[in-house]
Formats: structure tokens, C-alpha cells, sequence
């Protein structure tokens, strides 16, 4: 039966994503496409948002040595490059990066999950099902931004000392040993949101809710919201950038600031980044 | 305990279709589900008070969302804290004598929580969100409040402590979110629930 | 699942691997159970507490001295998370990563739960009436000890507990309060009030076209880190403003920089003078200083600021032309500047630029005037701590209390003053967790966290009008066995006050009279009582007061900097940069997980120490990274790996602060090297203060070596892939953006 039903609703599985339509402000379950605009201008780098990740999504502290191996558990993490052309010494400052799950539309890890453990959702997150994840780390392996985090150890047996695990979140399972994870856009906040609009009767309003990393950023570096809704803040960026959802390539001006990295690989990332400015003058 | 588990209610019911009240049937081992519906009757719990649910619901005619408060507005409806009951019961003179409401007030005068155990028990990574049900099938639709908790929870109103009736299973709550409920009374357009893993799983 | 999904059984069939079972998350209940787990109704809660909805109370972060208002989110009676509070005008609503580590301080594994007595050598649990006992005999009207006797150290303080601390000293008689910060502003200090009379301006970052900036890492450990960042971000929208940085060794501030400029350690005022004579060549700005600041500026052409500072000549005339071409700008300094023998004249030369160029009254005014000056901010100094220092070591105290300061860890060895302390017969610490200086005392007294306490603070540094943050407890203390450090004082106070305060049967009440004192000045209209609940769910008391008048008084005697370059010591060839890491400060956080595992901004380095040498100096000395390299200075040695860093002054070495705990918990200890230990006995000529920058050191390689744990990968640059794309400013067009 079950490879009958595989067979017959093959058109189904090879859905192509994204298409236009696909979202739609009137259509139930399709209202919402969570994206984010990051403006790396005013980024200062300072990892406000990476702690409150680490304090709302019950991230480990993996220790020295831990780290060294390279199983940290950063969801979000702050890249700094120095400048291909530097001198002697970095006379423009350093690019900084944040850098997380970009919640691809057509996601690489997606199609390469041999049990389905992660999946698109209806408001466009890169969903992951602890549950349902066998630790294969395919999906690591094909995600072009490296943002998927593997529990190598034991966590809740570890990383939390006594009385620590009074601080863990409710909301946010704590995984175990030999399953993925990666950022969820707070998917827990999005949904408590969800509902909550959907009692009132209406959709959930533009900055009614953020993730933890956007609410901590003192710069306000972040803009995250309802690119389905046109008149949400994050749409209004994403078109005034010339940043086209369904698009692999822009066709944008030189003026202007937005585009999504590595955008040629096609994964169609929902976070679009706004480019760095320095002045040459100076 | 009264055994009168009587009709949990069907689904074609739920949907606005003729009353059609199917048999309780007792499921197989605990916490396991039956290929009819999903019937699993869970173990009898001692709880430190025997509590009368029939009595309140029943014989009173109390919404249970009067003690369950958190269920209208929270993803869990939650015990219903002590100075509720203690509000009715210090004016209720006639059973003030009877041992389980001199056991309530003992807890009470010593400010303690009373240990309930938990009876409809899912898993830690698993948010079920009452608020959602509560609004959607008894607000926004108007349904009996015994109709909508009993979906789930079976006749609550005729048992004394409560007992788990259903699966509760992840198939259980699939098998209904992709059904087409009506919108409301008036509304015939249909919706099934939503069907993506991070809507319950955390 | 029906016709058009597939469930996952299905799919393992397909490939093959039907039947595997897998092992389920984390921890708790994975089961549908029943009667297994108890579910704990509340008795009597408050109203709006629904079980499994959060609740936000709004208190004050204590973190830093900034003072922000925060949010903690309470959930089934624990503090989860700490947001910012949108009614602050200090956080405006965004909180930074130390903020964000308040819950690791309460929740934290090695936090001290009980009180400790010193008994043959160790610290030994003792019960509360025997700790106020030892304290009654040993301070208490029949100890017979007089105020000379008696010294309390305390960190910078503000609000009630500052004044309840003031009381207690009054009633023994004593003028003995030291206040030390490790890092303190005292030299900025210094120099703002000789030019402009206040301690510390008003900024306008936002309002600024060009900042240029001698060493100030304001967007990382400024006064007010999450005010100024979110002024940076309005500072950087259209028209977009531009920064320079001038620094020996890149802040993060730096990073941020249009223009990053390296510079020879101590020699920025010298700078400044360049620019400034420069400036003054300008018709438009002559007349804007006495004439013998024109002649004394005079004599610092480009070349010979170029040969005194390492800078490059031309760089002066450039800067000269920025500022006279983006008006209004902003000039500042931090602790790189000010750190040195003539830090206050450094400082003074850089807020000439100010004077110069007419900034002052337009980006740069006075703060406002707080009209509680006894509840106002006291600004820590490292003179505080020499002079108990001194005292300590010439036997004149018989009892020193120790709030809110780690000497024994942030003392630079030179001082002794561990070997000091011990000579105080009786030394009693209050603490959340064991530190360095808490185990050399005789009776250590565990307090509240700032989540469990009540309290109200005021920052130096106001953004407008005067704040001030109310803090009450965002949940039950966590150990019964722990004490508001208020009601302490309460209780010490009682000691001889017992009449005077009788009235106030703990520092909740104390405070709460204190507070509703404050109604008036706000004229809230309702009742008291109203007003103490508006104020503590506010989290923020907004007082409007008057703008402090601000001068700008400058003379050429104010900027006697050198006019030729500085020898070198053949034996200490190197400037060493104890810098200050945004998130671990003097250190005394260092015992959070979270802070531990943050990389560090620049160098992406964690749980670790690390000297920062340049890349070119390197070679030359055949260093690699993750050498371990002997860095000495005439009072001591620390050794340390190496990082080859391209952000910092060749003739400099830098490590970082905060790290090298001996105590404070397993977090802490033993993780990397604390360099206040090596500083040399150089200091601030005109305040006296430790010249932080003023330590020369020489470099050894030991031939040892360890790889670097970083969250960099293997290469710094982004080869070429389009990951972070930098335009220019003259092509971006940022007015027409959203």
C-alpha cells in the first residue's frame, strides 16, 4: 500500500517550490511566509542575538573541547571576514555575518532527509522533527550555509548542571543525543502568535512577533515579519531591495542593497541580507 | 467509581451531522490504540482527593470551563487552583463535613498544592493547544461544552475521577485535523486542522 | 495518514531500513501516560497568571552599570529570559549579551547557597544567627570599633541600597567607603569635568555626520552600550554618518569603522593636536581658541605627530579635511586614551577637536541634572582601592566589608594586596558565588541575585531626562538559605539606629517609603499606593529635570602632551593592550556558560585567553598561531597562545580581560590568564589612577603550542564567495530605502 501510495501521489512529492501562488493573504494555511531582511550596514557584531538564541532555544553549552571539535550548537552564529584586498591592516573594520538557518524555500537538507524528519511548512519554515530524525546528517551535509547543528553527546545529561535546567525554556524541547537541529525562526513564539491571531478572528499583525534574535539585536539590525503581507515591514524591504522571492537571480540596480547568499545554488533563502556600506572617502 | 462511560461522541457528530452516539468500546493495552477509533482506556488513577467530576458537571450542571479556566485561553487548561474551590465550597455549608471537602480545606489551611496526578498526559514535546479547540468548536461553533472537552476526554460528567478514555495518539489528532469541519452554524465553508509537524511538536 | 500523505514507516520500507526504532528527544515524559507525573495546582496566585503563558516583569539589568530596563520572563514561577523593557529610554527595549546571562547568575551551578565561615583555614557553612552573630561581635556597638576601624569597598553604586549602605557608615562614625571599579571612568571623568564641568556629556551619536572616535568602544563596553548601539544604527541610516576609529588595537567599535587607524599607544592626544593645528590654519576656526592654544598646537606639524604616534603623515591632513567638510561631527575617547601617565591631557586634546569645530552644544550637551543626588550614580576608582590598599597594609582596619568588587582578582600583583587583606582581622564579603576575594574572608554572606531582590538604580550616563530603573525580584529565592543584601544593611543599620528605622521591618518596606518620596517630583496625580505599583510594573520612574550647563574651558596648560617620540625599553618592546571584551568586562561574570561559548567579536576565540600580535610582527619573530608565547612585564609573566590578529598596532601585544579566574566556579577557573597581574605600577598623573595602558612587556616564544578554539574556519576572508558584499557609500542610496 505504502509504495503504491508513493507512486500514485508522486506529482504530489515533487512539488515544485516556490511558485507564484503558493502564498496567499485569503487562503487559509497559506497566509503566512516568514522571512527576515538583515541589514549588515548597522550589524555591529556583538552576539546579543546569539545569546538569546542560546536563552530561549535551550542551546547547549558544548565546552572548550567540544568546540574545538567543531559541535557547537550556535543556531545563529556571527561570521567575521577581514577584506580580500586588506593592506597591512584592516583600514575598513571587519564584516561581520549572522549567519542562520535560512529557511529555504526549495531547502538542499529537505530532499536529502531519508525519513522525512525535515520538511517545509505551510508559513515557509524549514520545519525539523526531532522526533522523527535518525541522525543520518545528510541534510548537514547538503545545507550550503552549514547551519544545521548535530547532537554529537548526550546534552541533557551534560550541559546543564544543577539547578541550570530551571532556565530551560518549556516551549522548546531539549534534544538528545544523535538528532539534528538548526533555527526555527522561534517557531514557538510564531505559533503561540498563530493562534492567538487566529482566536482574535484576523492574521497576525506586522512586529506582533519576533524571534528571540530580532527582540535582543540593540542595533534593531533585524526585520523579520509576514513577507505574504505586502504591507508588512519585511515585504515593503524585500521589494523596496528589488529582492524577488521566486527569483534565483535579481535583477536589481547597483544602488540598492538587498540579496540572499548564495543565491545561484537556488535554495531561495527567506533571509534577505542588506550589503555592508563603508565609506572610501573616509 | 461510576462506570457510565456512555457515547463519546462520533465524529460525524462533531461535524453538525445527526446525533450518532457509538458505544464506548474498551481499547487494547494501556497507552496503546484500537483500529476502531482509537479507544484506549487508560488505568484507573488514585488521586489524593476522589474527586466528583459527576457531581460538579452533572448533577450541578457546571461548565468545565468554570474550574478548567486555562482551557479558553491557554495551551493547557490547566487544575484549576485551590482558591477556586475553596470560593464555592466555604459557602456551601451542607457538605462541609463530608471527608474529601475536609481533606480539600486541609490542603487549604496548610497553603498547599494538592498532588494531582495528571490523567490525559502527552508527551513533553508535544504542545496541544486547548485554547485553539475551545474557541474554534465551542465559541466560534456554539457546540455543548460536554460535546467539545468530550471529544477528547470522554463523558467527564459521569465519571468521579477522571479516567482517560482516548489514544490520544499522534494518529488520533491526524485522523481529525484532516476531516473538513464546518466554520460555524452559519458559515458552511469548511476547514480540516492544520498538518505540519511543528504545529504540535516542540 | 490518508490517501495523499505518506507516513514514515512507509518511507522506511521503501529504503530498506524497516523496523529500526529510534531513541527519542531529550528529556521528561516521551509517552502517553497517566498517574505517572503530578500536575501541582497554584493555591492562591495572582490574576493574570494562566499556567503555561509567560508573564513579563519589569525590573533593571545589573550586569553593567548601565543600568538598562529589562523584562523577565516568568513562566510556572522561574525567570526564563531576560528581554529589554520598551519603557526604558536607557535599553529602549533591546538587551545585549550580558544582559541576557542574568539568568545564568541565578541559575548558576556554583552560586553559594549558604553563609561560609572561615574556621582553620576553609570556608565552613555556618547558619545565619551565627554569621549575624560573628558580624554583632565583631562590628556591633559593643565591638568597640570606630569608624577609622572600619572600611566598606563596594563596586560603583546607586539608588537606595547606595543610600542605606551611606547610613551604615554614618552610624559608625566612619568615612571609609571605597568605591573601585577595576574599569573605571574615572580619568574621562577627570577630563570632562576640567573642560567641560560635568562628568560626563550628553552624546548624540544620531545627530553626528562623522564620529571620530580615540579608543572609545562605545557599541561594546561604553556607558551605555545598548543605548549608543541603537544611536549607531540611527547614526548609519540616511544621511549616512561616517566613523573613524584611531586605536591601537581593534575594538568592536573599530570593526564598525569606515576607517580604521592604528596608532601608537598613548600618543592619540598627540594626534588630536595634528588635526587641530590643521583645523586652526582655517579662518573659520582660528578665532574658536585663545592664541596660546593656536601656538602650542603649532608645533605639532604632521611630521612630527607622523614620527610621534607611528601614524602616517598624510593621515593628519585627511582627518582635518573630514571634519571640516562633514559638520556637525562628534570626537570622543575611551580607555585606551585615557589609560596612560597622561591620560587626562590625552583625553583634553581629543575634546579640544570639539571646541574647534563648534560640536559643543550641538552634538555633545549637558546631561540631565539629577534632583536626588543621594540616590545619583558614585563612579568607582582604582585611587579608592590603593588607598584601602595602603590602609589594609599599615594595619589600620579592623573590619573591611566587600560588596560588588573582586580585588584579590582584578589587583594588579604589583599592590600585594591579597597578602594585605589577610592582615584585616575580620573580612567579610557578600556574594552570589565564591570568588578570588571571598576566599580570603572570614565570613562570606551569600545575597540575592538581581533577579530575586528588590532595588532601584540610576546610571551616570542618562539618554534623557533621568531614568530611574526600579528592579524588584522576578521570582522566589532560589535557595532558602540566601539574603537580600538590603535587608542586611537594614539590619546592620539597626545595629545602632534601631529608632530611627524601626519603622522599616525589611528593605522592601524601606524602599517602598523611599520610592513613594519620589511622587512629588514626578507629580503623579493618584495615590501612593498606585504610584508604587505603576513604578514597579513600569520598571522606570521618568524624572524630568533640568539640562546640565556645560562649558568648554581649555588652556594650553590642560594639553602638556610630548612633543617628541617616546624611547623604547629594549628589554619591553611591546605596548601591552589589556583589552576589554564586551562581555566579560573586569571579569567578574565570567562564570556564565554562555559568555564563555560567545565568540569574541574579532578574533571568534572561546573559553579561552589569547595575546593578539600582528600578523607582520609575527613573521618576524617566527610566531605562529596557537604558540604559546612567555609575555612579561617587570611584575610578572603570563603565558598564552598566540593570535595573529591584522587589527592591531605591530608594536603591540593585546589580551584580553576577565579571564584567569582561581575561583568563581567551574566555568571560570582555570580558563585562559588575567593580565591585571602583570601591569607595572604606572599611573595617571593627575588622578592617580592605574594608567591601564601603560604596561611595556617583552615576548618569548616557549616553543610549546595548541591549536586556538575559534568558530573562525581555517580562512578569514570570504574567497571570493559574494557573503558579505561591502558597497560604497557614494553609490548606495539609503534615503530612498525603507
Amino acid at each position: 500500500m505504502s509504495i503504491t501510495n508513493l507512486l500514485n501521489n508522486w506529482s504530489f512529492y515533487r512539488n515544485k517550490r516556490p511558485y507564484r501562488g503558493q502564498y496567499d493573504l485569503n487562503r487559509q494555511y497559506s497566509e503566512y511566509k516568514w522571512a527576515m531582511a538583515l541589514d549588515l550596514d548597522v550589524c555591529t557584531g556583538c552576539n546579543a542575538c546569539t545569546t538569546a538564541c542560546y536563552a530561549e532555544n535551550n542551546l547547549p553549552v558544548v565546552g572548550k573541547k567540544r568546540f574545538q571539535h567543531g559541535q557547537v550548537m550556535h543556531w545563529i552564529r556571527i561570521e567575521r571576514y577581514w577584506d580580500e584586498k586588506m593592506g597591512e591592516f584592516p583600514e575598513k573594520g571587519a564584516s561581520f555575518l549572522p549567519m542562520m538557518c535560512q529557511q529555504c524555500e526549495a531547502a538542499p537538507c529537505e530532499t536529502v532527509c531519508p525519513v522525512g524528519a525535515t520538511s517545509h511548512t505551510n508559513d515557509g519554515l524549514n520545519s525539523q522533527n526531532y522526533h522523527r530524525c535518525i541522525g543520518s546528517r545528510y541534510c548537514s551535509a547538503n545545507c550550503p550555509y552549514k547551519v544545521r547543528y548535530f547532537n554529537f553527546w548526550n546534552y541533557p545529561s551534560t550541559a546543564w548542571p544543577a539547578p541550570l535546567p530551571d532556565q530551560l525554556n518549556p516551549d522548546v524541547t531539549v534534544r538528545t543525543k544523535g538528532v539534528m537541529e538548526k533555527c526555527t525562526f522561534c517557531v514557538q513564539r510564531l505559533n503561540e502568535a498563530k493562534s492567538r491571531a487566529r482566536t482574535e478572528y484576523r492574521l497576525v499583525r506586522d512586529g506582533e512577533v519576533v524571534p528571540a534574535c530580532v527582540q535582543a539585536c540593540p542595533t534593531s539590525a533585524i526585520t523579520f515579519g509576514n513577507i505574504v503581507d505586502p504591507k508588512s515591514k519585511v515585504a515593503m524591504m524585500w521589494k523596496n531591495q528589488q529582492v524577488d522571492l521566486y527569483k534565483d537571480m535579481q535583477e536589481k540596480d547597483n544602488t540598492v542593497r538587498g540579496y540572499r547568499i548564495l543565491e545561484d545554488l537556488r535554495p531561495f533563502p527567506s533571509v534577505m541580507y542588506m550589503e555592508r556600506v563603508r565609506d572610501m572617502e573616509a | 467509581m461510576i462506570h457510565r462511560l456512555l457515547a463519546v461522541l462520533s465524529l460525524a457528530f462533531f461535524i453538525g451531522n445527526a446525533v450518532n452516539a457509538e458505544p464506548f468500546v474498551q481499547g487494547g493495552p494501556i497507552g496503546s490504540q484500537t483500529s476502531d477509533g482509537y479507544n484506549a482506556l487508560g488505568p484507573v488513577v488514585q488521586q489524593p482527593i476522589e474527586f466528583p467530576h459527576y457531581r460538579h458537571a452533572r448533577d450541578m450542571g457546571i461548565n468545565c470551563m468554570y474550574c478548567h479556566t486555562g482551557a479558553r485561553r491557554g495551551y493547557v487548561s490547566a487544575i484549576p487552583r485551590i482558591d477556586k474551590c475553596i470560593g464555592c465550597h466555604q459557602n456551601i455549608e451542607s457538605v462541609r463535613n463530608k471527608p474529601r471537602i475536609k481533606k480539600l480545606f486541609e490542603y487549604w489551611d496548610k497553603k498547599e498544592p494538592i498532588p494531582w496526578k495528571k490523567v490525559n498526559d502527552l508527551p513533553d514535546y508535544v504542545r496541544f493547544n486547548h485554547e485553539r479547540h475551545i474557541q474554534r468548536f465551542y465559541f466560534r461553533q456554539n457546540r455543548p461544552v460536554r460535546e467539545v472537552c468530550g471529544y477528547c476526554h470522554g463523558d467527564v460528567a459521569n465519571m468521579t475521577v477522571d479516567r482517560r478514555v482516548k489514544a490520544l495518539s499522534m494518529g488520533w489528532c491526524i485522523s481529525c485535523h484532516q476531516k473538513d469541519h464546518k466554520e460555524s452554524d452559519t458559515n458552511m465553508k469548511t476547514s480540516h486542522g492544520p498538518g505540519e509537524c511543528w504545529q504540535c511538536h516542540k | 495518514m490518508s490517501e495523499s500523505g505518506i507516513n514514515r514507516r512507509d518511507f522506511l520500507k521503501v529504503l530498506g531500513l524497516g523496523g529500526s526504532s529510534l531513541a527519542l528527544t531529550g528529556c521528561g515524559n516521551t509517552d502517553i501516560r497517566s498517574g505517572d507525573e503530578l500536575i501541582m495546582p497554584n493555591v492562591h496566585p495572582e490574576d493574570f497568571v494562566v499556567p503555561g503563558l509567560s508573564v513579563f516583569y519589569a525590573s533593571t539589568c545589573t550586569q553593567c552599570g548601565s543600568a538598562c530596563g529589562v523584562m523577565g520572563r516568568v513562566r510556572e514561577g522561574r525567570v526564563l529570559k531576560m528581554e529589554g523593557n520598551p519603557e526604558s529610554k536607557i535599553s529602549g527595549g533591546k538587551i545585549c549579551g550580558l544582559g541576557q546571562a542574568a539568568v545564568q547568575v541565578q541559575y548558576n551551578p556554583d552560586r553559594l547557597t549558604q553563609p561560609m565561615m572561615k574556621v582553620g583555614g576553609s570556608l565552613q557553612p555556618v547558619g545565619w544567627d551565627k554569621a549575624m552573630a560573628l558580624l554583632e561581635e565583631k562590628t556591633g556597638p559593643r565591638s568597640g570599633i570606630n569608624g577609622e576601624e572600619f572600611a566598606f569597598m563596594t563596586g560603583a553604586m546607586s539608588g537606595h541600597l547606595k543610600v542605606l549602605v551611606q547610613n551604615y557608615l554614618d552610624s559608625l562614625g566612619s568615612k571609609n567607603h571605597f568605591v573601585y571599579e577595576a574599569l573605571s571612568p574615572a580619568v574621562s571623568f577627570a577630563a570632562n569635568k576640567q573642560v567641560y564641568g560635568v562628568d560626563m556629556p550628553r552624546l548624540h551619536f544620531d545627530k553626528a555626520k562623522l564620529i571620530v572616535s580615540f579608543g572609545s568602544d562605545f557599541l561594546g563596553t561604553g556607558a551605555s552600550p545598548v543605548h549608543f548601539a541603537a544611536e549607531y544604527a540611527k547614526f548609519r541610516k540616511a544621511p549616512r554618518g561616517t566613523l573613524i576609529q584611531i586605536e591601537p588595537k581593534m575594538t568592536m567599535t573599530g570593526a564598525n569603522a569606515d576607517r580604521w587607524i592604528p596608532i601608537i599607544p598613548g600618543t592619540e592626544g598627540v594626534f588630536a593636536l595634528g588635526v587641530a593645528n590643521q583645523l586652526l590654519k582655517h579662518e573659520e576656526f582660528a578665532q574658536s581658541v585663545p592664541s596660546d592654544i593656536v601656538s602650542l598646537v603649532a608645533k605639532y606639524d604632521p611630521e612630527t605627530v607622523s614620527s610621534i604616534t607611528g601614524v602616517r603623515s598624510e593621515l593628519v591632513g585627511h582627518l582635518a579635511a573630514l571634519l571640516w567638510e562633514k559638520s556637525p561631527s562628534l570626537v570622543i575617547s575611551g580607555a585606551s586614551v585615557e589609560g596612560h601617565t597622561h591620560g587626562v591631557q590625552n583625553a583634553v586634546a581629543i575634546q579640544l577637536l570639539n571646541k574647534i569645530l563648534g560640536n559643543v552644544g550641538k552634538t555633545l550637551d549637558g546631561q540631565a541634572q539629577s534632583p536626588f543626588p543621594q540616590i545619583a550614580p558614585n563612579a568607582g576608582s582604582f585611587a579608592a582601592l590603593k588607598s584601602v590598599n595602603d590602609g589594609m597594609g599599615g594595619g589600620k582596619f579592623k573590619a573591611i566589608f566587600i560588596y560588588g568588587a573582586n580585588p584579590v582578582f582584578t589587583a594588579p600583583s604589583f599592590m600585594g594586596l591579597r597578602d594585605n587583606l589577610r592582615k584585616v582581622p575580620f573580612k567579610v564579603a557578600f556574594v552570589n558565588a565564591v570568588d578570588e576575594t571571598a576566599e580570603e574572608c572570614d565570613l562570606v554572606l551569600p545575597i540575592y541575585t538581581a533577579v530575586e531582590d528588590f532595588g532601584s538604580h540610576v546610571a551616570w550616563y542618562q539618554p534623557e531626562g533621568v531614568e530611574i530603573t526600579m528592579q524588584q525580584p522576578l521570582m522566589e529565592k532560589l535557595y532558602s538559605d540566601t539574603r537580600s543584601m538590603g535587608d542586611i544593611m537594614l539590619d546592620l543599620v539597626k545595629q545602632r539606629r534601631a529608632d530611627e528605622y524601626k519603622a522599616w521591618p525589611d528593605f522592601f518596606t524601606y524602599l517602598k517609603t523611599a520610592v513613594i518620596n519620589i511622587k512629588p517630583a514626578v507629580k503623579y496625580a493618584d495615590t501612593d499606593e498606585h504610584f508604587w505599583y505603576d513604578t514597579l510594573s513600569h520598571g522606570v520612574i521618568q524624572v524630568d529635570a533640568p539640562q546640565q550647563q556645560i562649558g568648554s574651558n581649555f588652556s594650553a596648560a590642560m594639553l602638556d602632551l610630548p612633543v617628541t617620540a617616546e624611547a623604547q625599553d629594549p628589554k619591553f618592546p611591546f605596548y601591552l593592550v589589556p583589552s576589554e571584551r564586551h562581555y566579560f568586562r573586569d571579569g567578574r561574570h565570567a562564570n556564565c556558560g554562555w559568555l564563555q561559548e560567545s565568540p569574541d567579536p574579532l578574533t571568534t576565540i572561546v573559553w579561552d585567553s589569547w595575546a593578539e600580535i600582528h600578523p607582520k610582527t609575527a613573521e618576524s619573530m617566527g610566531i605562529k598561531e596557537g604558540d604559546y608565547l612567555e609575555v612579561s612585564s617587570q611584575n610578572g609573566t603570563l603565558k598564552v597562545k598566540a593570535y595573529l590578529f591584522p587589527g592591531i598596532h605591530p608594536d603591540a601585544i593585546s589580551i584580553p580581560l576577565g579571564q584567569g579566574h582561581e575561583s568563581l566556579g567551574r566555568f571560570a577557573k582555570g580558563v585562559g590568564v588575567n593580565p591585571f597581574k602583570i601591569l607595572n605600577p604606572v599611573f595617571e598623573k593627575s588622578t592617580g589612577e592605574l594608567a591601564m595602558y601603560g604596561t611595556r612587556v617583552s615576548v618569548k616564544k616557549t616553543g610549546e603550542s595548541e591549536i586556538v578554539v575559534k568558530d573562525e574556519g581555517p580562512v578569514s576572508t570570504q574567497m571570493g564567495r559574494k557573503l558579505v558584499v561591502t558597497l560604497p557609500a557614494d553609490v548606495a542610496q539609503l534615503s530612498k530605502e525603507i
